[in-house]
C-alpha cells in the first residue's frame, strides 16, 4: 500500500514539474531562511553561557538617566568605587573584580607596539571569571603583577605559548612596568562578550596615586565590575536592594553652592552574564552587543518566508485538487477509507518537504560559511548533540509536511465518488476554498509588500547616516590617535606644528573629540537664576581644531593663541594650586548651538559675552567662571543612534587625544608624511591613524550588515511569494480556459484577456498593499525612533513597494496570461 | 468519385458563405490527418443547414472553419463576400465577433456569472453602451423565455434552461449566422424539442443557421441536410418544403 502511495506521489510530482519545483524550491529556500536565522539565533544566545558557573557570575552596570533632559545611557561600565561599595554591601557576593581598559603599550627588544584588549584587573579575575586555561590555573591572578596571556596572543607576541615565568614589559603613563607571566588562556570564542588578550593584575590604588579622585569618584564610569554570588544566591534579591543602598551609600557632594549627588542621575543594576550581550546597556561595552528586537525581528522574517512556502504549497496542493478527484474517487470507489486518503496525501507533502529539506541542508552548508563571516559570528552547522540542528531538521520537515499536507488532504478526501466520476467534472471546487486561497495570497503579499517597505526604510536610514550633514566637513580628515599617552602630554603643539608643514596638509588641530571618539565628557554649569545646574560637554581642543575639522562659527569668535584668558591649561598631574588660579580667574568658551539653547538662549548671538560657572577643576575647589566668546554650529560627531551633544569646547594646550588633520594631497602620502613626523618625536607610543571614511565605514559596519541580512531575507520571502503565485496563476490559468475560450468567442482579443487576469491577480495585492502599509508605518517609525538623526517617513517607501509586488505579479503572470489567452478556444470548449 | 453540390440557395438568396475545395489537415510529429477533404459548401442567407455524420467525420471541424475558430489548411472560405482563409488571428476574431454566434453542447457557460451577465458577456466586447446591452439582453432573455431567471447561476439551472440561455447569448449580439454544434446533445428529448423548436423559430424570424447533430429527428427540423463521412460531404438534400 504504502509503495502505492509513493509511487502515486512521485509520479503526481513528475508529471506537474512546475508546481513540484515551486513546491520543493519554496519550502526548500523557506527551511533554509529558517535554519540559518535559527543557527544565528542560538549563537546569539550562547554568548558567554560556555562560562563555567555563569549563571552565577554578574556585571554590575550603571545605568544614566539624565533628570535635566530625560536623555539615557544604559552603561555596562561603572565606577570603581561602586564595585567595592556594592561588595561590601551585600553579603551574598562572594567576589568581585574590577576590570579596565588602558591598552598600554608593549615594549620587547626596544620595539614599543600598540596593544588591543589588555586588561588591568585589580583581583584574581579567574576566581569571578573562571575562563579556560591552557597553561597554569586559576590561582594565576593570585598577586600583584601577574599576567594572563591568550594562547594566540601569547604566540604573537613570544612566538610560543611556552612562556609561563617569563616576563612582559608594558609602557603605561610613561612608565614602563615588569610583569610576570603566569598562565595561558585558552583563545576566547566568539560568543563572548568579553574581549580578552590579557589580563594584568595591577594595585589598583597604587597605580592611580597621582590621581586618587577616581578611587572615590560616584560620576566616574570607566571600568567593568564582575561578581560571583555564593551558590544559591537571589540575584534578584540584590536587584531589589540596590536602590536602599545608592541611598546609603552615595555621598552628596558639593561645588560652590551646588549640592548633588551621583546617584540622582544614575541607577545601578546587576546583569548576569548570560543576559550582557543582549542586554539593555550597550554603552562602554567590551564588544558591540546586539538587541533582542534585533533577533526576534529576524526569527519572526524566518518564521514568515517558512509560512509563506508552507502556504504555496497548501495553495497550490488545493488549488489543484481537481486534477486529483478522480483518483480519489477511484480509490474511495475500491473501498478507500477517508483516513486512508488522508493518510497518503499527508505522507505526500512530507515525501515534498523531506526533498526540499535535502536541498535546504545543501544550501545551507554551502550558505553559513559566508553568512558567518557577514555577521562576524562563529555559526557551524553540526547535526548531532545538543547544539547539533538533527532534531529542528526533524521537526521542520515533520510540521511542514503535516502542516502543508492536512488541510489538502481532508479537501481532497472529501470528493464524492459518485458525483466526481459521473459528472466527469472537472470544476469540483466548492466555492470556499478560492476565497481561502486569495486570503493566503493576500497575506503572502501583505508580508512581501511590508518586507520591501522596511527594507526600503532601513536601506534609506543607512544612507542617510552617512551622508547625512554632521556640521563639519568629514572628508579629508587624517584622524591620529594615541596622543592621550604619557608620554606625549605636552608634545601635542610641537606634534601639530610639525604636521603643518608637511606636504599636502592644510590644517592640523588637537582636540579630546573627533571622528567617532568614544570618550564623553560631561560636567554641569550653573545659569543665574536657576538651582540645578545645567549639563554640559566639556571637550579641550586648540586653536586650530577649527579650521582643521572644518567646522563653521555662527556667532562671536573662536581661540586665539594672542589672548591670555582664551588659554585655560592647567598642569598634570593636576595642582591645586594652579586649580583654585583657575577659579579665581576664569577663561574663555566657545560653545555649540545646542549648549547655547540648553544655557538658555535661542538665538546663539545673545550667548556671545554671557559669563556661567562650570565644573572645570575638583569640586571641592570650587566652579571656574567661563565667558563665553564663540559659538559653533551643530557637529555631530557620534553615530547617528546618538543624539547630539550640548557642547562647551576649552582651550587647551596640553591634555588631548588626537590630531586631527586637514590634507587635501595624496592621502597616502599625507599619511606616511603624518608618521614621519610621528616617528621623530616618540618611539614609544605606536603610530595609530586612520582617515575619516574608514572610520565611519566601521561605525555603521554592524548596522549596515544587520539591514543587508534584513534585505537578503525579505527578497528571499518576495521570491516565495511570487513563486506562489506563478503557481497559482498557472492553474487559474488553466481552471478559467473555458470561460476564456468563451470570451474569445464572444469576441475578445488577447489583450482583452490579459487585463482580465492582470486585474483579477493585482486586485489581491491592492488589499495586501492596505494590510501592510500601516503595519510596516508603525513599525518603522518605532525603529526610526532609536536614531537621533532620521529620515522622515514619507508616502514614497510604501508607494515604491506597492508598485513593486503589483510589478512583480503582473510580470509573473503575464507569460501564463498571455498564452492561455492565445490559445485557440475550440480546444477548451469542446470538452468538459 | 465527388458529389459536387452547386446548389445555389434556396429561394435564390444572397449567398451567405462559400467553400471552394476546402481541406484542413492537422499535423502531429508522425501523424497527419485529414479531417476535411475537399469540400465544397455554399450556404444561402436565411438558410437552415444541418450537417449530419458519424463521430470523427468532420462535422466539428467543419463548423469550426465556419464559425472562424479553425482555418483551413487549404482552398477558398468567402463569407459575405470576403475571403477569409489565410486572414491573421485578430482580424479573424473581428470578424467572428460580428458576424457569428455560437450555441454549443456543452452550454459553455461562465459558471460564476449569472444568466443576465452570461448573455451581456457577448455584448461587452462590441462597444454597446450599457443602457442598450441592457435593453437588449432583456430583449432575448423575453424571447428565450429565461427572464424570470435573470439572477440565477448557471448551476441553479436546468440543462434545458442552460441551453435557452447559451442560445440567448448567442443572440444578442444579432449576428448574421448561428452556429450550433450538437446543440440538444445534453439535453433530455423534451428539451431537445424545445430548443429545436426554438432554433425553428429563429429560422423563421431570418436568422442564418448552421447545425451539426447526431439525431435525425432534430436534422428535419432543418431546410437542408448536408451528410459527411470521412472528411467529405457525401450527400446533401433539402427537406421537401
Amino acid at each position: 500500500m504504502w509503495r502505492n502511495y509513493v509511487t502515486v506521489g512521485i509520479r503526481a510530482l513528475a508529471k506537474s514539474r512546475t508546481y513540484a519545483f515551486i513546491n520543493i524550491f519554496g519550502l526548500a529556500m523557506g527551511m533554509t531562511a529558517c535554519l540559518m536565522i535559527l543557527l544565528y539565533v542560538r549563537y546569539e544566545l550562547s554568548y558567554d553561557r560556555w562560562i563555567p558557573g555563569s549563571d552565577r557570575i554578574h556585571q554590575v552596570q550603571s545605568w544614566y538617566k539624565s533628570q535635566e533632559t530625560g536623555q539615557e545611557a544604559q552603561l555596562q561600565m561603572t565606577p570603581y568605587i561602586s564595585g567595592k561599595s556594592i561588595r561590601d554591601s551585600f553579603p551574598q557576593i562572594e567576589s568581585e573584580v574590577y576590570v579596565s581598559n588602558n591598552n598600554p603599550v608593549f615594549s620587547r627588544d626596544g620595539q614599543a607596539t600598540s596593544t588591543e584588549d589588555y586588561l588591568w584587573v585589580d583581583g584574581n579575575f579567574l576566581d569571578v571569571v573562571p575562563l579556560p586555561m591552557v597553561r597554569g590555573d586559576a590561582s594565576a591572578l593570585g598577586q600583584v603583577n601577574s599576567a594572563v596571556l591568550t594562547q594566540s596572543e601569547a604566540r604573537r607576541r613570544f612566538g610560543t605559548d611556552d612562556v609561563i615565568g617569563q616576563t612582559m614589559t608594558l609602557i603605561t603613563r610613561g612608565v614602563a612596568r615588569d610583569f610576570r607571566i603566569t598562565g595561558i588562556l585558552q583563545d576566547l570564542p566568539r560568543n563572548s562578550h568579553f574581549r580578552i588578550n590579557s589580563l594584568i593584575r595591577i594595585d589598583y590604588p597604587a597605580y592611580l596615586g597621582d590621581t586618587p579622585d577616581v578611587l572615590t569618584c560616584w560620576g566616574c564610569q570607566n571600568g567593568w565590575v564582575y561578581v560571583k554570588l555564593r551558590p544559591g544566591a537571589d540575584a534578584g534579591a540584590i536587584e531589589a536592594g540596590l536602590p536602599a543602598w545608592e541611598d546609603r551609600a552615595i555621598p552628596d557632594e558639593t561645588a560652590g553652592e551646588a549640592r548633588f549627588n551621583a546617584g540622582d542621575d544614575q541607577d545601578w543594576h546587576i546583569v548576569n552574564l548570560e543576559d550582557v550581550h543582549l542586554g539593555r546597556a550597550q554603552g562602554g561595552a567590551m564588544s558591540p552587543g546586539n538587541d533582542r528586537t534585533t533577533i526576534i525581528t529576524f526569527a519572526i522574517v524566518a518564521l514568515l518566508i517558512l509560512g509563506m512556502a508552507v502556504v504555496n504549497f497548501t495553495n497550490l496542493a488545493t488549488a489543484r485538487a481537481s486534477q486529483r478527484a478522480r483518483e480519489v474517487a477511484l480509490r474511495k470507489a475500491l473501498g478507500a477509507t477517508r483516513r486512508q486518503l488522508v493518510m497518503q496525501f499527508v505522507g505526500e507533502s512530507i515525501i515534498v518537504a523531506v526533498v526540499a529539506m535535502l536541498i535546504a541542508l545543501a544550501l545551507l552548508e554551502l550558505l553559513v560559511p559566508p553568512f558567518a563571516s557577514f555577521l562576524e559570528a562563529d555559526l557551524q552547522v553540526a547535526y548531532l548533540g545538543a547544539d547539533g540542528i538533527g532534531l529542528p531538521v526533524l521537526g521542520l520537515v515533520l510540521v511542514v509536511g503535516i502542516l502543508g499536507g492536512l488541510y489538502p488532504a481532508f479537501f481532497l478526501s472529501r470528493f464524492e465518488p459518485a458525483s466526481v466520476l459521473k459528472a466527469n467534472k472537472s470544476s469540483s471546487e466548492t466555492p470556499g476554498t478560492g476565497r481561502l486561497r486569495s486570503a493566503l495570497v493576500v497575506a503572502q503579499f501583505a508580508v512581501s509588500i511590508g518586507l520591501i517597505i522596511c527594507t526600503a526604510i532601513i536601506y534609506g536610514q543607512t544612507v542617510y547616516a552617512r551622508t547625512v550633514d554632521p556640521g563639519f566637513r568629514r572628508d579629508h580628515i587624517l584622524q591620529v590617535d594615541e596622543l592621550s599617552r604619557y608620554q606625549l602630554l605636552d608634545k601635542g603643539e610641537m606634534l601639530a606644528e610639525r604636521m603643518r608643514r608637511v606636504p599636502g596638509v592644510e590644517a592640523a588641530g588637537l582636540t579630546t573629540i573627533g571622528v567617532a571618539t568614544d570618550n564623553q565628557n560631561n560636567t554641569g554649569v550653573m545659569v543665574p537664576g536657576r538651582p540645578d545646574p545645567v549639563t554640559i560637554g566639556i571637550y579641550q581642543v586648540d586653536e586650530g581644531f577649527l579650521g582643521a575639522m572644518g567646522m563653521e562659527l555662527v556667532a562671536g569668535r573662536w581661540f586665539d593663541a594672542a589672548r591670555p584668558m582664551d588659554d585655560m591649561t592647567l598642569p598634570y598631574p593636576p595642582e591645586p594650586a594652579s586649580q583654585r588660579a583657575l577659579a579665581a580667574r576664569g577663561g574663555n568658551i566657545v560653545i555649540n548651538e545646542l549648549a547655547a539653547r540648553r544655557l538658555g538662549f535661542e538665538d546663539p548671538a545673545r550667548a556671545v559675552g554671557r559669563t556661567f560657572r562650570a565644573g572645570l577643576i575638583q569640586n571641592e575647589l570650587g566652579l571656574v567662571p567661563v565667558t563665553v566668546i564663540g559659538v559653533v554650529r551643530d557637529a555631530r560627531f557620534r553615530s547617528v543612534r546618538q543624539p547630539m551633544d550640548p557642547i562647551m569646547f576649552q582651550n587647551t594646550n596640553t591634555g588631548h587625544s588626537n590630531i586631527i588633520v586637514r590634507f587635501n594631497g595624496d592621502p597616502a602620502q599625507v599619511r606616511a608624511g603624518i608618521e614621519r613626523v610621528w616617528k621623530g618625536v616618540t618611539t614609544e607610543v605606536p603610530f595609530e591613524a586612520e582617515f575619516s571614511d574608514g572610520i565611519m565605514a566601521e561605525l555603521y559596519e554592524a548596522e549596515d550588515a544587520r539591514a543587508q541580512t534584513f534585505a537578503a531575507f525579505a527578497m528571499l520571502a518576495i521570491v516565495v511569494a511570487c513563486l506562489g503565485l506563478f503557481g497559482l496563476a498557472a492553474f487559474t490559468a488553466e481552471r478559467r480556459t473555458k470561460e476564456i475560450g468563451i470570451r474569445k468567442v464572444l469576441g475578445a482579443r488577447t489583450r482583452d484577456i490579459v487585463r482580465l487576469l492582470a486585474w483579477q491577480f493585482s486586485k489581491p495585492i491592492i488589499v495586501a498593499n492596505l494590510i501592510a502599509w500601516p503595519v510596516a508605518w508603525w513599525m518603522m517609525r518605532d525603529w526610526l525612533n532609536n536614531f537621533d538623526a532620521r529620515i522622515d517617513l514619507g508616502p514614497a517607501p510604501f508607494v515604491l513597494a506597492g508598485l513593486i509586488a503589483l510589478a512583480i505579479a503582473i510580470g509573473t503572470i503575464a507569460t501564463h496570461a498571455i498564452r492561455v489567452a492565445r490559445a485557440n478556444p475550440i480546444h477548451a470548449l469542446r470538452y468538459e | 468519385m465527388k458529389e459536387v453540390d452547386s446548389i445555389v440557395g434556396n429561394e435564390g438568396n444572397r449567398l451567405m458563405l462559400s467553400m471552394r475545395e476546402l481541406s484542413r489537415v492537422y499535423r502531429t510529429d508522425t501523424v497527419e490527418t485529414t479531417a476535411l477533404d475537399g469540400i465544397f459548401l455554399d450556404v444561402a442567407d436565411g438558410e437552415f443547414v444541418a450537417i449530419m455524420g458519424p463521430s470523427g467525420c468532420g462535422k466539428s471541424t467543419l463548423l469550426n472553419v465556419i464559425g472562424m475558430l479553425d482555418s483551413p489548411s487549404s482552398g477558398s472560405y468567402v463569407f459575405n463576400g470576403t475571403e477569409v482563409a489565410g486572414l491573421t488571428e485578430s482580424k479573424l476574431a473581428d470578424f467572428r465577433k460580428r458576424n457569428i454566434g455560437f450555441i454549443f453542447q456543452s452550454f459553455n457557460l461562465v459558471d460564476e456569472l449569472t444568466v443576465r451577465e452570461n448573455i451581456e458577456l457577448a455584448l461587452l466586447y462590441h462597444n454597446v453602451p450599457a443602457a442598450e446591452r441592457r435593453a437588449r439582453v432583456d430583449e432575448v432573455m423575453d424571447k428565450v423565455g429565461i427572464a424570470h431567471r435573470a439572477k440565477h447561476r448557471p448551476s441553479q439551472l436546468s440543462g434545458g434552461q442552460q441551453q435557452r440561455v447559451a442560445v440567448a447569448r448567442a443572440l444578442v449580439a444579432s449576428p448574421k449566422l448561428i452556429l450550433a454544434d450538437e446543440p440538444t446533445g445534453n439535453l433530455d428529448t423534451a428539451h431537445g424539442e424545445e430548443v429545436m423548436k426554438m432554433l425553428q423559430a429563429l429560422n423563421a424570424e431570418g436568422s442564418t443557421i448552421v447545425m451539426v447533430t447526431h439525431s435525425p429527428s432534430h436534422a428535419d427540423y432543418a431546410g437542408r441536410v448536408v451528410n459527411m463521412l470521412d472528411g467529405r460531404i457525401l450527400v446533401e438534400h433539402r427537406r421537401a418544403a
